[in-house]
């Protein structure tokens, strides 16, 4: 398996009266080139599981494995890891700090050592992958673009390192529905075109629904539900317990579903539904 | 209401622009008229970077108008010596709650504003208990807030402005941060306060099944007030919603999809359950 963790449990401040357990056996695998989803409440330990998953926590107990090898050891191999592991944190323009683009984006190939023309290579091919024309953004100022722009920069700054995986955190939080619409297409391109394997956590997972192949649901810390989609998607009621709700266009094909209409409840998208309910038309049922 | 004037907040001809890189100027709004009327739910929708923040700084006092005025039941944001009597009217509820508490502990924090504003210490203390109590955050009094779910961290930045006895509410995407439970958490808290205290409220939103719950909606784009009315019209007009690059909630969207394929569906609707029942009472045309 590429990514896995066995009985990953993790304790912040264990052994003062603070102690509070954010992960508690938690084993899961992730295949290359998948697209899962991490739901759950805030504070069910999502962003506790993605820092373990590029080594920027140590586990209480339990390891983490990455391709194989478990997650650890050196500094020299977790920043290994972290070339290979990408994580895109929640709000990620608010951690900008250079006056250009470039900088931006060349900050962490920069580090890695790479000779000025490769760094040019490396930083131009990053902001063509999220679809911002190198020649016109380089010299930008970063806070002075738009929102959607901004956080399109922040992800060009983790693709910069070439990564095989992206981890991301919330990354349409703040964003208008065609800022988040860009972003899902730049994201199945980057899963579709190129192999990439995404784990996104979210709350608001309406566009993100339509990518996902596997979903994990964390609840207090414990893996309380982890499938395919549609496995996850068919437990209205389970769901609705852990806090958590159908994707819109999922509710309301259960709820045709639930008033008698013959559809089918495993429907994502706005076209998937659209095909659906058409096939109404033929079946008979509900015709004068 | 006494002579109070008709209008809780009224921008006249207002405009704002920025100052950027050297002499660089960028308009954010241009020509505005819009008010805000007693007690109304008003939601505001529009494209990031169309304005929308900018004018909810505006009425608030926190920006001045490069164009035009706001007044703030008649008085001018540009009155600086009134800003706190502004600020009491209208309070603001930012996108990030981790951004807007200040104090120790949650009791300290809903009491902050009062203290600025000079309140004899026996009276903030009356009124903090009291709106904690409406805000069902009483047994969270002692707690710091630093270790409240985003929902309730967002209900003691509420609670923090209901001390003050303002108005009106300003917020700027509460829900963002937020997770279902504590999204849901929030706008039922603001439209108990709305319907059972009238308070008005100013809700800026990306999603358009949060506007739904408005009296009126407005959008902006571009700077410029494009359009207002209820949400039955609003939301339900994807031509204008999909021009400036927004969408209408799922039932608006697949209604529309579906009616190009000859099912009947009423034009108002808006949400899950109209969309079910036009379908299961679905006759093909032909």
């Amino acid at each position: 398996m590429f990514i896995q963790t066995d009985k990953l449990t993790h304790i912040y401040m264990q052994g003062t009266p603070f102690a509070a357990e954010a992960l508690s056996d938690i084993s899961f695998s992730l295949a290359k080139g998948r697209v899962a989803l991490l739901l759950g409440p805030s504070g069910s330990g999502k962003s506790t599981l993605i820092q373990h998953l590029n080594g920027l926590l140590k586990p209480t107990s339990g390891q983490v494995y990455f391709n194989g090898n478990p997650v650890g050891g050196s500094k020299a191999e977790l920043l290994k890891l972290r070339r290979r592991i990408g994580l895109v944190f929640q709000m990620p323009e608010e951690q900008f700090f250079s006056e250009s683009v470039y900088d931006e984006v060349a900050f962490a190939p920069r580090n890695l050592g790479l000779a000025d023309r490769e760094l040019d290579h490396r930083v131009e091919r990053a902001l063509a992958r999220v679809g911002l024309e190198p020649a016109l953004f380089t010299k930008r100022h970063p806070f002075h673009l738009s929102s959607g722009q901004k956080r399109l920069v922040a992800l060009a700054a983790v693709l910069s390192l070439e990564p095989e995986v992206l981890i991301l955190d919330e990354p349409t939080a703040g964003l208008d529905p065609a800022g988040r619409r860009r972003l899902y297409t730049l994201l199945d391109d980057l899963n579709k075109k190129e192999g990439l394997t995404l784990l996104i956590a979210t709350h608001h997972f309406d566009e993100a629904v339509a990518l996902a192949e596997q979903v994990l649901v964390l609840y207090k810390g414990k893996l309380a539900m982890d499938g395919s989609r549609n496995k996850i998607f068919s437990n209205r009621e389970e769901l609705v317990k852990l806090g958590l709700a159908l994707p819109p266009i999922t509710e309301i094909m259960h709820d045709l579903a639930d008033s008698g209409l013959p559809v089918n409840r495993d429907i994502y998208t706005l076209e998937e539904a659209r095909t659906e309910i058409n096939n109404l038309k033929g079946s008979g049922k509900n015709e004068s | 209401m006494g002579n109070l004037p008709e209008s809780l907040i009224k921008a006249r001809e207002l405009g704002y622009h920025y100052v950027g890189d050297g002499e660089n100027i960028y308009p954010a709004l241009k020509g505005i008229n819009l008010d805000v009327r007693r007690g109304e739910y008003l939601a505001v929708i529009g494209p990031n970077g169309s304005g929308k923040t900018t004018l909810l700084k505006l009425f608030n006092a926190l920006l001045d108008p490069s164009e035009g005025e706001v007044l703030v039941e008649g008085i001018s944001t540009v009155e600086h010596d009134k800003i706190p009597m502004i600020r009491q009217i209208c309070g603001m509820i930012f996108q990030n709650p981790d951004n807007q508490l200040v104090a120790t502990t949650v009791e300290e924090d809903i009491a902050f504003g009062l203290e600025n504003l000079n309140i004899p210490s026996a009276e903030i203390r009356q009124r903090v208990v009291e709106v904690a109590r409406r805000l069902r955050l009483d047994k969270l009094l002692l707690h710091p807030p630093h270790q409240l779910s985003g929902g309730e961290k967002q209900r003691v930045a509420i609670a923090g402005i209901l001390a003050m006895r303002p108005r009106c509410i300003l917020m700027d995407e509460p829900t963002a941060m937020l997770d279902p439970a504590g999204s849901k958490e929030v706008l039922q808290t603001v439209s108990d306060l709305h319907k059972n205290e009238g308070i008005a409220i100013v809700h800026i939103t990306h999603f358009p099944e949060e506007a739904v719950f408005a009296d009126r909606v407005a959008v902006v784009n571009n700077g410029c007030l494009v359009k207002e009315g209820s949400p039955e019209v609003i939301l339900t007009d994807l031509k204008l919603l999909h021009e400036f690059g927004l969408i209408g909630t799922p039932a608006v969207e697949l209604a529309a999809l579906l009616r190009n394929d000859g099912f009947k569906i009423p034009n108002e609707t808006l949400h899950n359950r109209e969309l079910v029942r036009a379908l299961c009472s679905f006759r093909p045309i032909n």
